[in-house]
Order: C-alpha cells, then structure tokens, then sequence
C-alpha cells in the first residue's frame, strides 16, 4: 500500500480542503485517479487512514527493532512505510535502567533512613535545650 | 536516562511471573484488537484460549486495556522482549497462536495481514514457513491484500459507491427541486397575499374616498345655503339700505319742500297736473309765474293753428290740437296762481 499523504506531501491530518487542492496540483495522472478515489471520498478515507495509522505503527517498530530489511517486506507495496533504522534506546533497555535507578534511589532511602533518624533526634535535643537555656537567660535578665 | 514514570505495561511486566507471556500476550491482544466483526467478550475468550498454557500470573483485561489504547510503546517494548527471549520452537508456537487469533476462518483483515507479516519478521520465520502455516492453520492462502490506496481497490469492493453517489446527487438535485418549487409557493402565496393587501387597501381608499367625497358634497351644499344666506342677507341689506335711503330721500325731500315753501311763503307743493301742465310749456317745476306767461306766449305763437292755414287740414288740426294742450295747461297754471 503506498502512502498517499507522504507523495501528495500532506499531513496525515489534512482537512478536505487540503487534499482536494493538492489532487488539483498533482502532476501524475495515476496518483491524482487514485488520491481522488481514496483520499476524496470520506469513507474510503476513513479505512484508508485506520489502516494507514496501523502501518505506520509497524513502519516505526520496525525501524526501531533493526527489522527495516526483512525478508517479509521485500519488493512490498508497504515499502513506503519502511523507515530508516532508528538508533534511539531500546525500550526493554530503558526499563531496566529505570528500575535499576528505582533501586538505588530505594537503598539510599533505606540507608539515610538510619542514620538520618538519628541525627533528627539529636537536632530535637539540641533545639529544646537551647529553647530552654534562652528562656532563663530572659528571666535572669528581667528579674 | 528518561524521567518518564513507570507505564501500566511496565508495571504488568514487573508484577509478572513470565515477563515473556506477557509480552506475547500484549501481541496477541494487538492482533485481536484490529479485528473488527467480534465483540469484546468474543476477544476476551479468544486470549484466555489461545494463552491456557502461559505462566504470566496476572488478570488479561490490562492487557487488552493497553491494546485498545494502542499504546506503541509497550509494544514496542513487548516485541522487544520477544526478539531477545523466544526460542525458535516457542516462536513457532507464537507464530500459529497469532494466527489463530488474527483470523481463524480465513478471513483476515488488511492490517492483521501486516502485523502478521512484522510478527513473523520479529519472530525469524521466514515468508515461506508463513504462508506454509497460514495454510494449514486455516485453510486458505495467505494472499495480499488489495491495495487500499489504488482506484481499482474501491473499484472492486466498493462497486456501488458510484450508484450511490448518483442517487445522493439525484435526492439532492430532488431536494432542490422541491426547496424551489416550495419557494415558487411561497412567492406565489405572498404575491396572492400582496394582491389581496392591495385590493383591500384599494377598497378601503374607495371608500374613504367616498366619504371624503360625501362631506365633500355637504361642504359645498353648507358652503352654498351659507352663500344663499349671505346673498338673502346682503340683499335684505341692500333693500334696508335702499329703504333707509329712500326714506332718507324722503326725509330730505320733505326737509326741502319744507324749506322751499317756508322760503317761497304760501306756496303749494306741487302737484302732478301742474308738473304736466309745466312739462307741457317746457317748464320746470317750481317756475315762478311770470316764466309760466312768457313761456305761454311763446308756446302760443310757435303753435297757434293760423301760422299753419297754408298747410293741410291734418297739419292744422294737429297745431290747433297742441295750441289747445297750451292754452288748457296756461289756464290750469294761471288759475292755480290765482287761487294760491
């Protein structure tokens, strides 16, 4: 299936307006029969796009799983959904990283949770004493 | 490193006991997701069956919460995984599970044909062993799909689009016949209603004509009794003032005489003999008496009958008839005098 909205270069989610003005201007004969048989009827367009929509999810999987050269896609009319291979992250890496760092954000958690209980109480006792130690200066002070 | 929280499928893949089922699982509800003629309850049934054997541990309806949501990362993420950890017999078994799912009475919808085919992709079965399985599984070829993006496509599995968009231009062509022809009616009707306005506004203008007319008339009749009256009166006027006149002439005349006999002494008023007998002499009244005695004297030579013996009998009887007119009209004045 060729993409039609990728050789009359529109949006996916051009409005009719759009379309029919780039059917007007398109110069080859067979796209503009065929973009006007597909594109300009809305139901057609409707089942075009759903299917469009799927392909294009499969273009972008296979670009990111290296799969752009399978044997499955040779000398296909889908050929205008394959994608140059897409080098960002794979997703099962990024997972892993994810939970790795949830890990170690956990352990610090749980490391600072000792230590940090103690010296909590000890700021506490030093903060009442000093409370304490300024209110009698005060009273000595006024008496 | 991303800051992105953990997603619900993340979640799912931690909490299971078989992160690669799951995974698969995530993929068949895909594929089960793009079909279109069963209901939810059907797709439900569909997994529990196809997934009796997996060790994933956890309830199924996340899993198809997340296709329907066609979430692309985690399946992204869910192919990941089972690029990396299926063994070629478990992919097999993936292969002919997805099979199943995607159409187990050979009716396979275009975009399950493509996952199919990216499936098998994933999975490193080649196109051969694909359609080989695809054969068995359910009995029918494993064909390309029609085109969606080519005329011939709609052409072929649309055939009546273009009767139906002849009978759509037909019922709106009609649908504008009609709005004209209930506009020609209403014209119509508006026009009647104009000629109706008019006709009555015509009526009740003639008839205020009418009446206008009517007063009119009644105006003028007023207008010519007051005319009549005005007339009557100014003639009354006119006969009072004529009468006013008259006895004011009268009055004078009386006044005059008054004078005039008071001046002249004993002296008569006039009467109408001695005006004629005056007339007669060529007098006028009020001639004193020795005017009356030259007058007679002249009247008498002028007339006597003997100045005309030379001429005809008739000319003679007409001058002795006048000479006697004279001498009788004398007579009368020289008596008067005499008695006065």
């Amino acid at each position: 299936m060729r993409d039609l909205y990728q050789r009359l270069d529109l949006p996916p989610d051009a409005n009719q307006q759009a379309i029919a003005k780039a059917i007007e201007h398109c110069q080859h004969n067979t796209l503009k029969q065929d973009a006007a048989a597909v594109l300009g009827i809305p139901e057609h367009r409707l089942a075009y796009d759903q299917l469009h929509a799927t392909l294009s999810d499969i273009g972008q999987l296979r670009s990111r799983l290296g799969l752009t050269h399978g044997a499955h896609w040779q000398g296909s009319v889908a050929n205008d959904f394959s994608l140059p291979p897409d080098q960002t992250r794979s997703c099962q890496d990024d997972l892993a990283e994810r939970i790795s760092r949830a890990a170690m954000l956990y352990n610090r958690w749980q490391r600072f949770r000792v230590s940090g209980l103690l010296v909590a109480t000890l700021l506490t006792v030093a903060g009442m004493s000093l409370a304490a130690g300024l209110a009698w200066a005060m009273r000595l002070a006024s008496a | 490193m991303s800051t992105a929280r953990f997603s619900p499928f993340e979640l799912l893949l931690l909490n299971s006991r078989s992160q690669v089922d799951t995974a698969i699982l995530l993929l068949l509800a895909w594929v089960l997701v793009q079909r279109q003629h069963i209901s939810e309850g059907q797709r439900r049934r569909r997994l529990a069956q196809v997934s009796a054997h997996f060790r994933h541990g956890h309830e199924l309806g996340p899993v198809m919460q997340i296709a329907h949501q066609q979430d692309m990362q985690a399946i992204q993420l869910a192919a990941e995984i089972v690029h990396r950890e299926c063994s070629p017999t478990r992919s097999m078994k993936v292969i002919q599970q997805a099979i199943v799912v995607a159409g187990d009475n050979g009716n396979l919808c275009h975009a399950n044909h493509y996952i199919l085919h990216f499936l098998a992709d994933l999975l490193n079965i080649t196109p051969d062993t694909l359609t080989t399985l695809y054969k068995e599984l359910t009995g029918t070829h494993l064909e390309a799909p029609g085109d969606m993006s080519t005329q011939a496509y709609w052409r072929q599995y649309d055939p009546h689009h273009d009767e139906r968009q002849a009978q759509q231009q037909a019922a709106a062509e009609k649908a504008r016949a009609d709005a004209a022809a209930t506009a020609q009616q209403r014209e119509h009707e508006r026009q009647e209603r104009r000629a109706e306005k008019q006709r009555k506004r015509q009526e009740r203008a003639d008839r205020k004509a009418e009446v206008r007319a009517q007063r009119e008339k009644a105006k003028q009749e007023k207008a010519r009794q007051a005319q009549t009256r005005r007339e009557q009166k100014r003639q009354e006027n006119a006969q009072r003032k004529k009468a006013h006149q008259e006895n004011a002439r009268q009055e004078q005349y009386r006044k005059d005489q008054h004078q005039h006999s008071r001046q002249e002494g004993a002296r008569q008023a006039p009467t109408d003999r001695t005006a004629r007998a005056l007339a007669v002499l060529g007098l006028r009244p009020g001639a004193s008496h020795s005017e009356i005695r030259r007058a007679y004297r002249k009247m008498a030579q002028l007339h006597h009958p003997d100045r005309f013996f030379s001429q005809s009998d008739q000319q003679i009887a007409l001058a002795s008839a006048r000479f006697q007119r004279i001498k009788n009209a004398y007579d009368y004045l020289s008596q008067r005098g005499e008695r006065s």
